[in-house]
């Protein structure tokens, strides 16, 4: 496997706000990433780095093992579609996928047509005037039919409706598997895109607060439910993400469980229930750390 | 590092790809100046009409309508269009993974296609104007005084180098704004005020105004638009340099 985007100490500074923090990760080449953080967390800007968007403050960034800034052989290779996406004013949904199948080598118009039918936007009306769903799924459609290499979506979705989203990542599995490419892809509903995802990146305040694979996560944490002294007496030297109590009862989501660490819980008398992803992400990613619950 | 990255299509179709985009929608650059012109000329038209019509024979000068600025409208519209077209479709454009720099040289290219394209029709108007004795009613709308006399070659050339002049002109100013924003824009043309209001006072001070007058009156049309495009020129470079810098806002 090799990287396909590399990031070694990247930042971005605005005046004194640092939208991107010292970060480093990897993104191997035909691999699925999750990139997934709070509003304002520097994800956009971090994809517009990638994509030479931005210019960076400090560090290095990668792809496909050169700068992407200015660079057409890098760029040719990736699709950025983004939420933010400005279009021009006249500009109605045939129009952006004209300039599309012009701006990408390995377009595929067929494929394109597929998904104006299947997702059922309108191409004859002002990108203006459509609703956020609509602009957001011709977004979609340029991203998938523009079949980049490397091809990243920034909340792809805002604005789309359950159906309209579910038939994206649908979509996405069932082209990924016919067409490998490397994706990578912003969300805020993490569990619903969890199953898509082999690798999940978390950025905080614009730094990586996690960088691993989607697997090694979900079975990294473990949430702990009994009576509160007994909660407390496990807890006690661990890493504790997060810590509910009503009552005596209390719950606490410990972070790098270990299965010796499980039995131990168990044998302890507590009951232990599976962290979904969005749990952790949320966990890790918000600063109080112990909250009780009002019964 | 390997430095062997092949480039995904090539520079020739990602240099058409930054003019292409602006003719993805070719209403605003292509059609709105044109129904404009027409429109401004439709109206000079009627007016020449109504004043000979009630004029007594032989009372209106023969270059009665011969000072006419209608068709300069086109020329400072290109900087308008200009502008507007690269602010449109800048972060449209970057945002479907061009380089700065080759949408750059596209627009460029698409701006002086313009310019061709403008002159070229401006030009088979003045010829038409002159064939039917301006319109029937000796108007001179599209050759006015000072292109009354000169071939129709020249007439082409003064077109399409004052709205290359334009053009980049307003590419420059575009760039100012991609990069800076509102702020920028009027950082810009405070500056250019002060350096405009400067430049008076020193031919002022220098009276060298007779000067000035001598270079516009002692210069041909053909050297006037050299010039022009020289100009040009070094536009379109500042508006090179400054967008190479610029990032997408949103």
């Amino acid at each position: 496997m090799t990287a396909i985007i590399e990031a070694e100490r990247l930042s971005r500074t605005y005046g004194a706000v640092c939208a991107v923090d010292d970060v480093s990760f990897a993104v191997e080449e035909g691999s699925v990433c999750g990139l997934l953080g709070r509003n304002g967390a520097g994800k956009t800007t971090l994809l517009q780095l990638v994509t030479g968007q931005e210019f960076a403050s400090a560090g290095e960034i990668r792809v496909f093992g050169e700068r992407p800034l200015e660079n057409a052989a890098v760029l040719g290779r990736t699709c950025l579609v983004k939420e933010s996406q400005t279009y021009p004013d006249t500009f109605k949904g045939g129009h952006v996928l004209r300039a599309a199948s012009w701006a990408y080598a390995d377009w595929d118009e067929p494929y394109a047509r597929r998904l104006v039918r299947e997702f059922g936007v309108p191409l004859d009306r002002r990108m203006k005037k459509l609703s956020r769903g609509q602009r957001s799924a011709i977004g979609v459609i340029v991203g998938l039919a523009s079949r980049a290499p490397l091809t990243l979506f920034d909340e792809p979705y805002a604005g789309l409706d359950a159906v309209a989203r579910q038939l994206f990542y649908d979509l996405l599995l069932d082209d990924y598997a016919k067409n490998p490419r490397t994706v990578v892809m912003s969300t805020h509903l993490i569990d619903e895109a969890s199953r898509l995802l082999d690798r999940v990146v978390v950025i905080d305040s614009g730094r990586v607060v996690i960088d691993a694979e989607a697997e090694d996560l979900r079975g990294s944490a473990v949430s702990v439910v009994g009576r509160a002294s007994q909660v407390d007496a496990f807890v006690e030297g661990r890493s504790v993400l997060r810590r509910d109590w009503v009552g005596g009862i209390a719950s606490a989501t410990v972070d790098g469980i270990s299965e010796a660490d499980r039995a131990e819980a168990l044998a302890a008398g507590l009951e232990l229930a599976p962290v979904s992803l969005q749990e952790l992400v949320v966990s890790r990613t918000r600063g109080d750390q112990a909250q009780e619950v009002s019964a | 590092m390997s430095a062997t990255l092949a480039p995904a299509m090539p520079a020739s179709r990602r240099i058409l790809n930054g003019a292409r985009i602006h003719a993805a929608n070719p209403v605003a650059t292509l059609v709105t100046p044109w129904l404009i012109t027409l429109a401004i000329f439709g109206m000079n038209l009627a007016i020449w009409w109504i004043v000979t019509s009630v004029a007594d024979e032989g009372s209106l000068e023969p270059d009665a309508f011969q000072y006419n600025g209608g068709a300069a409208w086109i020329v400072f519209y290109m900087m308008v269009a200009a502008t507007i077209a690269m602010n449109q479709t800048f972060r449209f454009a970057v945002g479907l993974s061009a380089t700065r720099r080759d949408y750059y040289l596209g627009t460029v290219l698409f701006f002086l296609a313009m310019a061709v394209l403008y002159s070229l029709g401006m030009t088979l108007l003045a010829a038409i104007e002159r064939a039917t004795d301006g319109w029937g009613v000796g108007g001179r709308f599209f050759s006015p005084f000072f292109l009354l006399e000169v071939p129709l070659w020249q007439v082409a050339l003064a077109y399409a180098a004052a709205i290359t002049f334009m053009a980049m002109l307003g590419a420059a100013v575009a760039s100012v704004y991609v990069r800076w924003g509102s702020t920028g824009m009027l950082l810009f043309f405070g500056a250019l005020g002060v350096v405009l209001i400067g430049a008076i006072y020193l031919v002022t001070r220098a009276d060298a105004w007779g000067a000035v007058g001598r270079f516009f009156e002692g210069s041909s049309l053909v050297e006037l638009s050299g010039w022009a495009v020289a100009l040009a020129g070094v536009f379109a470079l500042v508006g090179h340099l400054l967008l190479r810098r610029a990032s997408i806002r949103s």
